[in-house]
């Protein structure tokens, strides 16, 4: 048992503040290696450019490309999952795969663009978060991707075998966990993410036009308004699981008193689905609330005053003036709303007390797959599954919207 | 008290005799007379004993790290400290990290530290853990490094798979009982004719004649039990749900709910604990982990029976298992000499009659179950008949699939949303779907 | 950009007055203002503070028939253990020690990134913003595994730095977005001006872009604090098994055991959590507000 003494302060500050400095003399070093080598990188890739050029273009694309992906592949099938699993046979050609990649890289037409003097900048100050992503991110990634391949559960477990695709099959051809299959699920997050995100959207919009105006106690109403997002997710939803209980729950003795039954949330598919939604409403709507009248609150009068000269009623200056000048924010708020409930593993799960498979959404019939039978393969399979259809979402957004657009603005 | 006092050093000198005979230990050197004082209800017994302290062969420092799902709540986490504190004591080279995860999370963290190879050194859980563990091979057998014949029978057989038992147990029990308010009940039911009746008559109001948790099927198979079913076949992997006898425990789940009406609408453990504490509830089905809390709420109201006989059945089973000492894979040398002293020393007779008296739990010790604690406790003692006739809870890997399948339907019938036919058949697919799976 | 407006002029109907924003509301509007918000406040307040009733409840009961906030026998018991009895105090101090210093890296790396973004256009820009994005969509417990089995191998498990690391580069991402989104409202004259005359790219940076980007140099701060703040999964992986290092995420999930939850302590700690939090929050509301405004609308 440890107690905060004095100690105990002065060594974690100590700790962390060693970490700190470490990321950031680490972070300058990385940066200074780049940008000194920046120089003799585009000078090299200038040699190579000029020598290789009568290969032509996509030749060199082509070649550069395969050694790339082989590459890839080659370090996709080294990250060894089993304990006891012998490298695999290819694994001491790894110096090989790292000249391959460096040729695969000089050898492309675009290499010269990238040693560019002019960008020594950009890469040099990307890099470190690059090089903390690459870790961090990229090797989970590719282990996983490693065991979706494999049947990696607690009887194949020191020694997995490969099978291929068949994870990938079954995802969508058996159950789940018991009896639900993909698509069930799948349609149901999406139903979920819509009826949230518009509540939210609504709720809080409503919300931020109560409050966009001169009011008394408006401060008071906007903190205490706020407290749902204050408040730690987990244990809101401990308490919203408490208020959904048949007996003592404030909801039921609320409708009681108005004169309706009780209601089983806990039990039936349908309300529990509903107690989930309307905890999450809960949680959603304060967020939306303050970005939307921050964003109301800098659209300035005068276009109102233009709309109200020009005859325009209450409701089509809302359509019509605010919606539209309220546009840039909303989009992003809306965009990082929906997938944040689309991901959110809080709510399904801490409100789904008894655990019905009907309310489960793809993150959290993820999670159970994963760590209530550790079946970690089939478990890798659905969440890249799941992955691929949000990196779609992704991409299409990013077209739509023009996310990308900046420096050339 | 004299007479206790001799029995103990007797029995004792009788262990400690039998331990020096049967397990070649590398060094006995100095005998050390330690005296402890077990507090109890009743009355302060005095307990000197003479302890063999052996000496590992070496004397380098050890750190064994050991995880355990005994948590605050019940004083369990605070006696695994103090067992490993005291272990220390006497042999300053071996020092413990004691680290508390709750059981879901022990189960997960070590088998993801058994991908990393970074497992601890010493487990202290439960037993149906064995299965997945076994199954990953992350543990080894016991009967080769200890005296297993010194425990009870049917604490070893929760903790066996395969012909090899895979834990060293240290208490007993885990299981249901029924437990009721004397100021409402004055006897308790003996079959479950009387506990309608008896119910029937006690529901009144906002009080409920019999509260129990309506979400989990453990909750569900002592009542299989006692109408004759099993939830696998004899082979121990093949589950048997779809059978008359869990059709039966269903229709007499639902009964009692909603044609008796003596449980509560919806109920989980909460919901039933807080009725009994409050006083709102005549009786509970609960485990042997809530009679501190209850004896705190009621004192001396508590009593405790048996699980009422099934008209025409049996006395129902309920699940017996406990908490057990498990070894990981790779332990070897100075470690596993330590370790192994440290599973002797906790499972003997003084820390036995200690965990007795701090946790209210059954030991596993066979030569602890004489203790006059339980005898003189009628807490204990009732806790102890029902664990006659309960049932080792099966530890294969499989049994989780059980779990997840009677859970859902176990519930829609509780919630009348399923017949008792078809929710049975439910289950029975779902185990084997689940099942296909683990491979 | 002028509203299209139609030629009549139509009497507003009630719902419709009611969304405009006007100058003079009728006394009997403001009343009626004031009556939802109320309800509204209630509403989002109700929970949080039947969670403060279970933890000045004796017993551990979670539940209870009355639904009265402070019961007949309340007491400040479970407050007085768990920041007495427990190690509550050890595991806030840890929290905010990680938590701060995340932000701290997390800000630093990523305002840096982000310049990059903004500024230049250099092959696999895009491909590298959708990357970072997709960070957002990987669901965490699928990585809790290999990051694990990683963590283990580069000896990071049970200490501050291995979390304080974890933590900085999982916030990155999102930061960076919101950073780039800001950078690109700033005009790119004023670096022009600073180039001409003879000032480094890495010093206009420093010099003008960073002073000019407080706000949203707050927003990142305070998303990378509260992210961490909360986040279970990753703490469970990288100190569970050490126990002086907890946060109080994982201290107050000790309260709980398999059947049994010392619900008196976990309130009372989930209460005492709350606070800096909110507090944080409630301080730094001004500059989230214009912060995530100013990077879009320019009225």
């Amino acid at each position: 048992m440890e107690f905060l003494t004095l100690d105990v302060i002065l060594n974690s500050l100590g700790e962390v503040g060693s970490t700190v400095l470490y990321i950031l003399v680490g972070t300058l070093l990385l940066e200074i290696i780049v940008y000194f080598l920046w120089r003799p990188l585009e000078i090299f890739s200038g040699l190579v450019d000029r020598v290789l050029k009568p290969m032509g273009d996509p030749v060199r694309h082509g070649l550069s490309t395969l050694l790339l992906v082989g590459v890839l592949v080659f370090t996709v099938a080294s990250v060894s999952v089993g304990v006891e699993q012998s490298p695999p046979p290819w694994a001491p050609y790894w110096p090989l795969a790292i000249v391959a990649f460096l040729v695969g890289a000089f050898i492309s037409p675009t290499a010269p663009k990238i040693f560019h003097w002019q960008l020594r900048l950009p890469y040099m100050l990307f890099a470190p978060a690059l090089v903390g992503l690459l870790v961090l991110v990229i090797y989970p990634l590719l282990w996983e991707l490693n065991v979706s391949f494999t049947n990696l559960n607690p009887k194949h477990f020191k020694a997995p075998d490969f099978v291929g695709l068949k994870n990938y099959i079954d995802v969508f051809t058996t159950p789940v966990l018991k009896q639900v299959t993909f698509f069930p699920v799948f349609l149901r997050t999406i139903l979920w993410t819509v009826i949230n995100v518009a509540f939210h959207v609504t709720g809080g919009m409503a919300l931020a036009l109560l409050l966009n105006r001169k009011l008394k106690l408006k401060g008071l109403y906007r903190t205490l308004l706020v407290f749902p997002w204050a408040i730690p997710q987990p244990v809101a939803c401990l308490a919203w699981r408490g208020e959904f209980h048949f007996e003592y729950g404030f909801v039921n003795i609320l409708l009681q008193r108005i004169g309706l039954p009780a209601i089983q949330w806990m039990t039936t598919p349908f309300w529990n689905f509903a107690a989930m939604c309307i905890t999450n409403i809960w949680l959603g709507i304060p967020f939306m609330m303050v970005i939307l009248l921050g964003g109301l609150q800098s659209i300035a009068g005068e276009y109102y005053e233009a709309a109200e000269i020009d005859g325009a009623s209450g409701w089509q200056q809302f359509w019509n003036v605010t919606i539209p000048l309220l546009q840039p924010i909303l989009t992003p708020a809306i965009i990082l709303g929906t997938v944040w409930t689309f991901t959110n593993f809080n709510v399904p799960f801490f409100i789904n007390q008894n655990e019905l498979e009907t309310s489960d959404t793809l993150v959290t019939a993820l999670f159970r797959s994963a760590f209530q039978y550790f079946n970690l393969g089939d478990a890798a399979a659905f969440a890249f599954v799941n992955f691929g259809i949000l990196l779609i979402f992704a991409i299409l957004y990013i077209r739509v919207t023009g996310g990308l657009k900046g420096a050339t603005e | 008290m004299k007479r206790s006092i001799l029995t103990i050093v007797a029995l004792t000198t009788l262990i400690t005799l039998v331990l020096a005979a049967c397990c070649p230990e590398p060094v006995v050197t100095t005998e050390k007379v330690v005296e402890t004082q077990v507090v109890t209800e009743k009355e302060e017994v005095v307990v000197t004993k003479e302890v063999q302290v052996e000496v590992p062969a070496t004397m380098e420092d050890v750190e064994i790290v050991l995880w355990t799902k005994e948590g605050e709540a019940d004083g369990g986490l605070q006696f695994v400290q103090a067992l490993a504190d005291a272990y220390t004591a006497e042999h300053p080279n071996i020092t413990f990290e004691v680290v508390n995860k709750d059981v879901e999370t022990l189960r997960e963290d070590f088998l993801t530290a058994g991908l990393a190879g970074s497992m601890p050194d010493l487990l202290w859980t439960v037993n149906d853990h064995a299965g997945p563990f076994t199954d990953a091979e992350l543990i080894m057998a016991v009967d080769d490094m200890f005296d297993l014949s010194l425990y009870v029978d049917s604490a070893l057989a929760a903790a066996e798979l395969g012909g090899k038992t895979w834990g060293v147990p240290i208490s007993n029990g885990n299981h249901l009982m029924l437990l009721y308010n004397k100021d409402l009940v004055e006897t308790p039911p003996t079959n479950t004719e009387e506990l309608i009746t008896m119910g029937k008559e006690l529901t009144t109001g906002d009080q409920y004649g019999l509260v129990f948790n309506q979400t989990e099927p453990f909750w569900l198979v002592p009542w299989l039990g006692g109408f004759g079913g099993a939830v696998f076949a004899d082979d121990g992997t093949t589950p048997t749900l779809n059978t008359p006898e869990m059709i039966a425990t269903l229709q007499f789940l639902y009964d009692i709910k909603y044609t008796d009406t003596i449980v509560p609408p919806e109920s989980d453990y909460d919901g039933a604990d807080t009725l009994f504490k409050e006083g709102k509830a005549a009786m509970i089905i609960n485990g042997d982990w809530s009679l501190g809390g209850y004896k705190d709420a009621l004192g001396d109201k508590l009593g405790v029976a048996r699980i009422p006989m099934v008209v025409g059945g049996e006395w129902p089973h309920p699940y017996t298992s406990g908490t057990y000492f498990m070894l990981p894979e790779g332990l070897e040398g100075a470690k596993l000499e330590a370790v192994k002293g440290f599973v002797k020393y906790a499972t003997n007779a003084n820390n036995q009659a200690l965990m007795i008296a701090k946790l209210n739990r059954l030991p596993a010790l066979k030569a602890a179950l004489d203790d006059p604690l339980i005898a003189n406790d009628p807490i204990l003692k009732g806790s102890a008949d029902q664990m006659v006739v309960g049932t080792p809870m099966p530890t294969v890997s499989e049994m989780r699939c059980n779990w997840d399948a009677m859970k859902p339907e176990m519930q829609a019938v509780l919630a009348n949303t399923k017949s008792p036919e078809d929710a049975a058949a439910a289950m029975q697919t779902a185990a084997e779907t689940c099942i296909a799976n683990l491979e | 950009m002028t509203a299209t407006t139609s030629s009549q002029r139509r009497k507003p109907n009630a719902l419709q007055r009611f969304f405009k924003s006007g100058r003079e509301d009728s006394p009997f509007k403001r009343i009626v203002i004031h009556a939802v918000l109320i309800i509204c406040c209630i509403i989002a307040v109700y929970p949080v503070l039947r969670v403060f009733s279970v933890s000045i409840r004796p017993g551990d009961r979670l539940l209870s028939t009355s639904l009265a906030i402070i019961p007949k026998d309340a007491t400040f018991e479970a407050y007085k253990t768990v920041l007495i009895d427990k190690e509550f105090p050890v595991w806030l101090w840890n929290s905010i020690a990680i938590t701060g210093s995340t932000a701290i890296v997390g800000v630093i790396l990523a305002a840096s990134s982000a310049y990059a973004f903004s500024r230049w256009k250099f092959p696999g820009r895009g491909p590298s913003l959708v990357f970072l994005l997709s960070t957002q969509m990987l669901p965490a417990p699928m990585m809790m595994v290999p990051i694990y089995i990683l963590a283990t191998k580069l000896g990071l498990t049970q200490t501050y730095r291995g979390l304080v690391i974890a933590y900085s580069v999982t916030s990155v991402p999102f930061s960076i977005w919101i950073l780039k989104g800001y950078y690109d409202t700033i005009p790119h004259d004023l670096e022009e001006a600073a180039l001409i005359d003879g000032v480094s790219r890495l010093s206009a940076f420093w010099r003008i872009i960073l002073p000019l980007s407080t706000p949203a140099l707050a927003i990142v701060f305070l998303f990378s604090f509260m992210t961490a703040w909360n986040d279970y999964l990753l703490a469970r992986v990288m100190i569970a098994s050490e126990r002086s290092l907890w946060t109080w995420v994982l201290g107050v999930r000790d309260f709980q055991s398999q059947f049994q939850t010392q619900w008196g302590l976990f309130s009372a700690a989930s209460i005492l959590v709350s606070i800096p939090v909110m507090a944080l929050f409630l301080y730094s509301s001004k500059w989230l507000i214009s912060g995530l405004t100013l990077g879009s609308v320019k009225g």
